[in-house]
Formats: C-alpha cells, structure tokens, sequence
C-alpha cells in the first residue's frame, strides 16, 4: 500500500470488497504478440506487476513499448497472449465498466452529445435512468470545472476541456479504477501542467486507483506513488520507483532533482535502444 | 430576407426573359407565361383535365411505394454489406458499377415485366431511389471513427447499443443525405416512367397534353409535377436540416 491514505468516497459493498483485496490489480507474466504485414512484433512480454488501492502509478517508457497494450489489456480492450490480468483477484475478460473506466489520449467524446451528455455516457450504457445520470453527471460539473459548460457541445470547448469532459465521462461510472492512456498528451504545456495539478486534487478527493501512461518526466514525478519504467520493444519492466512524498511536490526539491536525473538516464537508455533499427 | 429578395428578382427576370423569349419565337411552341398562366387556372379549376386530382394521387401513391420500398431495401442492403465484411467487399464495388449505369435502359424490361400499370413506375422509382440510399449506407458507415466505437465498447457497450448509440448518430448525416437524394431519384424514376408510357399519372397526362400540341396546358401540368416535386423535397429537407443540427 501507498504510503499515504487519499479518503474514499462513500461507496459501501464494493468499495470494502475491494478493500480485502491485497493487490487490486495484478499483471501476472502478460505478454502480447502483434501480426503486421512485415511479421510479428512482440508489443509486450512477461510483464508482472502488482498495484494497491489508491495509487497513483504511472507507466513511462519510449514510444512503442507497449503501455497502451499494457492499459488496453487492464480495461479488457487487448486480451493477453500469454499470462494473465486479475483485478480484484478476478481475471479480466472484456471491457467491465464497473471495475475500470478508460480515459483515452484522443478524448473520444461524442460529437452530438453536449458535455453534460458526453459525463452521462457511461451511466446511460449501464442503464441508469435520465433524471438520475443527468443529476450524477451535473454533480460532476463543479469539480471539473465545466458548471458553465454543460450544455455546450464538444467543438465548442477547448481541447483542456474536452479531456475534462473525458475524465469526468470516466468518473462518473465510479469505477474503482481510471485508466489513463497520455490523457494530457495532446495538450500544450501550461494547460498539461494545470490539468495534473487538478486531476491530483481530483484523485485524492475520490480515492480511485489511478493507472497513468505518460511521456512526461514532469507529470510522472509530480503526480505518481510510484513510477514503472518499461524498457524499449519488447516492452518489459525496468524499473520501480516508489515516491512516497507528499503533494504537492516541490519539482525542484534535492530528492526530486536526483530521481528525475535518475529517470531521465534510464528513459534515454530505452529510447536511444528503441531508435536503433 | 435578403436571400428570399434575390430568389424573387431571379424569378421574376427568369419569368421576364421566358415571356419576351416565345413571344419573339412561336408561341404555340414557346409557350409564355401571360399564356401558361391562364392554362394553369383552367388546370386547377379543373376545367382542362378534369381528372386531374385522380391523377395526381395515383403519382403521389406510386411515388410514395417507390420510396417505401427503396428505402427498406436500401436500408436492408447498405446495413447487411456494411456490417458483413465480405459480403460488403464483395458487393459493394458491383453496386456502385450498377449506380453507374444510366437507369433508364432498364425501364423497357421493367414494363415487360411489370405492365404499362402502376407497378412499373413503382419498380423504377424504387430502382432510382434503391442506389443512393444503399450507398449512402455503406459511405456512412466507413465514416464513422473507428475511435468512439472503442470508447463505447471500453465503456462496456455491446454490438447493438454500439450500433443504436454511436454508428446510428455517427453516420446520420449522410445517411439522411442519401434518404433524401433517394427520394428525388425516385419521384423522378416515377414521372419518367408515366411519361416513358402509361395510362395515368401526372407523366401520362403531360404525355397527352404533349402529344396534341396542348402546349400551355402541357406547361400547366408540368408546373403542378414540380410542386410535388418540390414538396416531396421540402419535406426531405426539413428531416435533413434535423438532423444536421443534431450531429454536426
């Protein structure tokens, strides 16, 4: 378990079955093989790795390493070719809203769905009635900073908010798990840097489990418990860093400078390998 | 406003050139409107063709069959090639070869199968409006991104309600493109059909007026099809004009 304890957000039954759980996910020596026209490519082998309720973890490593393999096998979207993912101790076998909502780099929102439509998605697919996914989703508003917003449709917002609408799509089915596939990758600096500020306020508010793809150093060290470094195709782990300090973090503070240097030499050893032909 | 003013002043100067045009020509052959007009009157007061109102229903019923069908079967085709990989790789490049085709060439052999009655104009209407529709289907399909469908699907959507709340909105705009193109297609498959031979219908009675050198009525008649014409149209494009402001 993480050193520090974010509060969750009042969901009896579940929330304590989940609770008894040692390890809410587990990757047990997953792998995964990719058939392209010019042969097969090993897009991810013999990943095992184990992640506690509440955390933040985030994976980083060069381009085409396999962390959305690894993200899309944990939201039941790529099925494993060998090993297996168990959340909760039960092996994924499809999509499972109840167990993990995806926030994808592209948002992905629905082009003739207001915002306040777009939060509501998920709700909708599991049968939730009108009055009652329209309340959740409004609730939702304040906190993503969209009160003004709900009505409008996505090609109306910027592309900060539509990630927002994204996030909150993904918050909304109160899943004890997010998954988040470089949600800020497409956005500029200031805007990155202030949505992680606020999606760490939001995820010690709520107490979800955070599963976090980025190419970003910065985001990894300001928002993570712990940060998995996978190494170039064939993506494998190589490394674990725990971070056990407190948010919000001083980037520039001695202990952080130090890991970050650390980080950096193991990501450019990767990447200069996944440059080579 | 301004757009309404433009259409009138067209109008008026397309109606001002029409008039000096026959006059300077004959005009028993160069119908002008001061002689259309009057034809007109007399056609909607029922006076020139009595059985004008039978008529005309007897082409709005065929019309609307035509469509009726064109649309089932547009519909039922575009959606099965569109789901179906093969068959719609298989399928779907001979369709649009067939689209191709001018349509008309078929027609003889549709009144030799069908008769100079009603079921002729019907099967070609419907074999005018079948295409666009079909088409329509399956381009709407390929449009729609590949992307949401994963987001539903992540969401725990399956096949039907993928289909029912991301392909369906998806693709609606130019579905409902194709529905409307479908429908011009078919009202002409229709009219074409009375004119090209039958023995009612609004295409029948431009036939006769025609062939007697009745040539204000014949324009009289012409002006009442293109009212359907267009009302048939207007309708489609209402529904359009819905549904681009629900997706887009």
């Amino acid at each position: 378990m993480a050193p520090h304890t974010p509060q969750r957000s009042e969901r009896p039954g579940e929330a304590e079955a989940l609770l008894d759980a040692a390890d809410l996910i587990a990757l047990e020596g997953v792998g995964k093989r990719y058939r392209t026209a010019s042969g097969d490519v090993d897009a991810v082998r013999d990943v095992s790795l184990r992640v506690a309720e509440g955390e933040f973890c985030t994976i980083i490593g060069p381009s085409g390493c396999g962390k959305s393999t690894l993200l899309g096998m944990l939201g039941g979207l790529v099925a494993p070719d060998t090993g297996q993912v168990l959340i909760a101790g039960r092996p994924v076998a499809g999509p499972d809203p109840r167990r993990a909502a995806t926030v994808f780099q592209d948002p992905g929102l629905f082009p003739w769905r207001s915002a306040l439509e777009n939060i509501a998605f998920g709700l909708e697919i599991q049968g939730v009635a009108a009055a009652r996914r329209r309340a959740a989703a409004h609730e939702l508003l304040g906190p993503l900073g969209l009160r003004a917003f709900a009505d409008k449709y996505p090609r109306e917002l910027s592309g900060g908010m539509r990630q927002r609408v994204a996030i909150g799509r993904a918050l909304a089915i109160d899943a004890p798990i997010i998954l988040m596939d470089e949600p800020f990758g497409a956005l500029d600096e200031q805007t990155r840097t202030l949505m992680g500020e606020w999606l760490l306020d939001i995820w010690r508010r709520t107490g979800r489990t955070v599963i976090f793809v980025t190419h970003s150093l910065h985001e990894a060290l300001a928002l993570s418990t712990r940060v998995v470094v996978m190494t170039a195709r064939p993506g494998r782990i190589k490394s674990v860093v725990e971070l056990p300090m407190p948010y919000p973090r001083a980037m520039e503070s001695p202990e952080l400078v130090t890991l970050r240097a650390k980080l950096w030499s193991e990501i450019r050893d990767e990447s200069l390998r996944a440059m080579q032909p | 406003m301004s757009v309404a003013l433009v259409r009138l002043g067209l109008l008026a100067a397309l109606l001002a050139a029409w008039e000096i045009a026959a006059r300077a020509g004959n005009p028993a052959l160069y119908v002008p409107p001061s002689a259309a007009l009057p034809a007109l009157g007399a056609l909607l007061a029922l006076r020139s063709y009595p059985t004008l109102p039978a008529h005309f229903l007897l082409t709005l019923r065929e019309v609307v069959a035509a469509y009726a069908l064109a649309v089932a079967a547009g519909l039922a085709v575009g959606f099965g090639l569109g789901l179906n990989r093969t068959l719609g790789r298989a399928y779907g490049p001979i369709l649009a070869a067939l689209y191709a085709v001018p349509a008309v060439v078929w027609y003889p052999s549709l009144m030799l199968f069908f008769g100079l009655d009603a079921a002729s104009k019907i099967a070609f209407g419907f074999l005018l409006g079948f295409f666009p529709i079909t088409l329509a289907v399956l381009a709407g399909m390929r449009q729609v991104s590949a992307h949401l469908v994963t987001v539903a699907r992540a969401f725990g959507a399956g096949p039907v309600t993928v289909f029912v709340k991301v392909m369906l909105p998806g693709m609606l705009f130019t579905l409902v493109g194709g529905l409307r193109t479908g429908l011009a297609l078919s009202v002409i498959g229709v009219i074409v059909g009375e004119i090209l031979g039958s023995k009612a219908g609004m295409g029948s009675l431009i036939t006769h007026a025609y062939g007697l050198l009745r040539t204000a009525d014949y324009v009289a008649l012409v002006v009442v099809t293109l009212a359907l014409i267009v009302g048939c149209d207007g309708a489609a494009s209402l529904l359009e004009r819905r549904a681009a402001r629900w997706t887009a």
